[in-house]
């Protein structure tokens, strides 16, 4: 293609998107590049599949500017280098699977063999039943077959493995480790953490329409307050051990402490300066989900808002 | 112009799935072909003269734009409407294909479909009602009742864009009774209802033909009276689909 620049392949500058007086999406600015595999991260109403949705031209910005491919959302779209896959598409009732995937594969400029993409997509062994005649999971898969139907240098999922079992959801990360191992580009969003941390060499976390965090998952763990720390201590007051050098987090039951913190021998020494001597100290790293909720909870702490439980 | 016969060759591809779809739809063709066949075979030896006319030949003509209308009509409201609801034009967008094309495929099927109902619903007025007439006035007939049911896709459009299935049903039904009741296909009235009767477009398409038929000059109104109706149904439909821009 004629993309083969450093470049980035898509642009959201300075993007939002308003319904009223809520913002979904509230001023987003990210890049991607040519063959990173990207992981949209955020609870739910965090304005994830908003940004999917004006990325491929379903929705337009209320300001802001969004390039992809060299051109706007919806020629880029149009000219078949963005496969795609969103929550609420559907399939076109009363075809059969193959039937369908042969209609959208012969809407595309570069279409790919139908027989292959139903492999891709293993729904070989449904390809002559009726789409509407399927279960969750292999609608699910249908649809994907519908994103990979041609050749595409893009390929966007929206919360790609709802509705599959484990076994599915792991035969869908290895066939879509093979797609990109071709130099294309993933952008997916997900609530599944650990599948960013699996799948993904670069989280986004977004939280209110604003992004949080940008970087490995390393980073992203690493920028929560890397540490978790728990121990037993009586008569310590909450105020006294929130003002505690590096706590991000603070739990108490009964006299058991849970700190997350991002020093924790900093926070440690304080204590034990103060006079404090904790029993059964345990000090481990925190995982991706622990870090996750510990960004969007400090910047729901940090706005006023009731903090969004992660699903 | 390398672009736009890329589209039109997927905009008849689609077209063709809709068409494969609709051919195995029983309900469909029962609807479309086989409810105005039969009334036919039941009621056109009522041996009357309507509109100047024998009644086998208004009977044959008001069948005829009763099968093509229900189709392009109920057949495309609720289903638009459905597939809304489930998201596949959202997911047809993804693809190549031109945000208009979902439409014009619908439209494009709509004709496609209604032909078989009149052509049936003729061949039974010729060889079952006795109906006798030069090839002319086949062919101008077959044309204006085609026509006149084309401009219900449009309506159809509107009502399938802006109204959720459960809300398109009622609305289809309600237009569906009043366009073919006032329209004089279930019989001609006279009088009030007559002249209320003269402004629907199910009327002036059954009228157009049956002056043919009778060898009468078509008056103006009937057929300004159609082109209007299209302006208002395509208008609608163009609202509707502008307004659900985003929520599709």
């Amino acid at each position: 293609m004629s993309h083969s620049g450093t470049g980035p392949i898509v642009s959201f500058d300075d993007v939002s998107k308003h319904y009223g007086s809520l913002k979904a999406v509230d001023g987003l600015s990210l890049e991607l590049r040519r063959g990173e595999t990207v992981a949209l991260l955020g609870p739910n109403g965090a304005g994830k599949s908003t940004s999917l949705d004006m990325l491929l031209a379903l929705r337009k910005p209320t300001a802001g500017k969004i390039q992809m491919f060299g051109s706007d959302p919806y020629h880029a779209v149009k000219s078949g280098q963005v496969g795609a896959m969103l929550q609420s598409g559907g399939l076109m009732p009363e075809v059969t699977v193959r039937e369908l995937v042969t209609l959208v594969a012969g809407l595309h400029p570069r279409p790919v063999p139908v027989n292959t993409t139903l492999r891709r997509a293993g729904i070989e062994d449904v390809a002559d039943r009726r789409v509407d005649r399927l279960s969750g999971g292999q609608t699910q898969r249908v649809r994907f077959a519908l994103a990979i139907a041609g050749e595409c240098d893009l390929i966007v999922l929206d919360e790609p493995t709802t509705a599959m079992d484990v076994e599915t959801r792991q035969r869908f990360w290895a066939q879509m480790k093979e797609e990109v191992a071709e130099g294309k580009t993933l952008l997916f969003a997900t609530h599944y953490l650990e599948e960013a941390d699996q799948a993904a060499d670069r989280i986004l976390v977004i939280n209110r329409g604003r992004l949080l965090a940008d970087g490995s998952p390393e980073d992203i763990k690493k920028r929560a307050g890397a540490k978790r720390m728990s121990f037993r201590l009586d008569g310590a007051d909450e105020a006294f051990l929130l003002r505690l050098p590096g706590v991000v987090n603070l739990e108490t039951r009964h006299d058991l402490v849970h700190i997350q913190t991002d020093d924790s021998d900093g926070t440690l020494y304080a204590l034990l300066d103060a006079g404090y001597r904790p029993s059964e100290i345990e000090v481990g790293s925190l995982g991706l989900e622990q870090a996750f909720l510990a960004i969007t909870a400090e910047d729901d702490q940090a706005n006023g808002h009731e903090p969004v439980a992660a699903r | 112009m390398q672009g736009d016969e890329k589209t039109m060759r997927g905009t008849l591809m689609l077209t063709r799935a809709e068409i494969n779809r609709l051919r195995r739809n029983r309900r469909y063709l029962i609807f479309t072909v086989g409810t105005p066949v039969v009334l036919y075979l039941f009621f056109s030896k009522a041996g009357k003269t309507v509109y100047g006319i024998d009644f086998a030949a208004y009977y044959m003509v008001a069948m005829a734009t009763f099968g093509a209308f229900a189709g392009a009509l109920n057949g495309n409201a609720i289903r638009i409407s459905e597939e809304r609801k489930v998201g596949w034009i959202r997911q047809l967008r993804l693809t190549p294909l031109p945000a208009s094309a979902y439409v014009i495929a619908k439209i494009l099927t709509s004709m496609a479909t209604t032909i078989p109902s009149i052509v049936i619903v003729m061949l039974i007025g010729r060889f079952e009602g006795g109906v006798h007439l030069p090839l002319w006035q086949w062919f101008v007939i077959a044309v204006v009742i085609w026509l006149g049911a084309t401009i219900f896709a449009a309506l159809a459009v509107a009502i399938g864009y802006r109204y959720p299935p459960d809300q398109a049903q009622p609305i289809t039904l309600t237009l569906y009774l009043v366009f073919s009741v006032l329209g004089g296909i279930w019989y001609p009235f006279t009088g009030v209802l007559g002249n209320i009767s003269k402004g629907t477009p199910t009327f002036e398409a059954i009228n157009i033909a049956t002056d043919v038929i009778g060898n009468k000059s078509v008056p103006a109104y009937l057929a300004i009276g159609l082109v209007a109706w299209l302006a208002i149904f395509a208008g609608l439909a163009v609202l509707s689909v502008r307004s659900m821009a985003e929520a599709v």
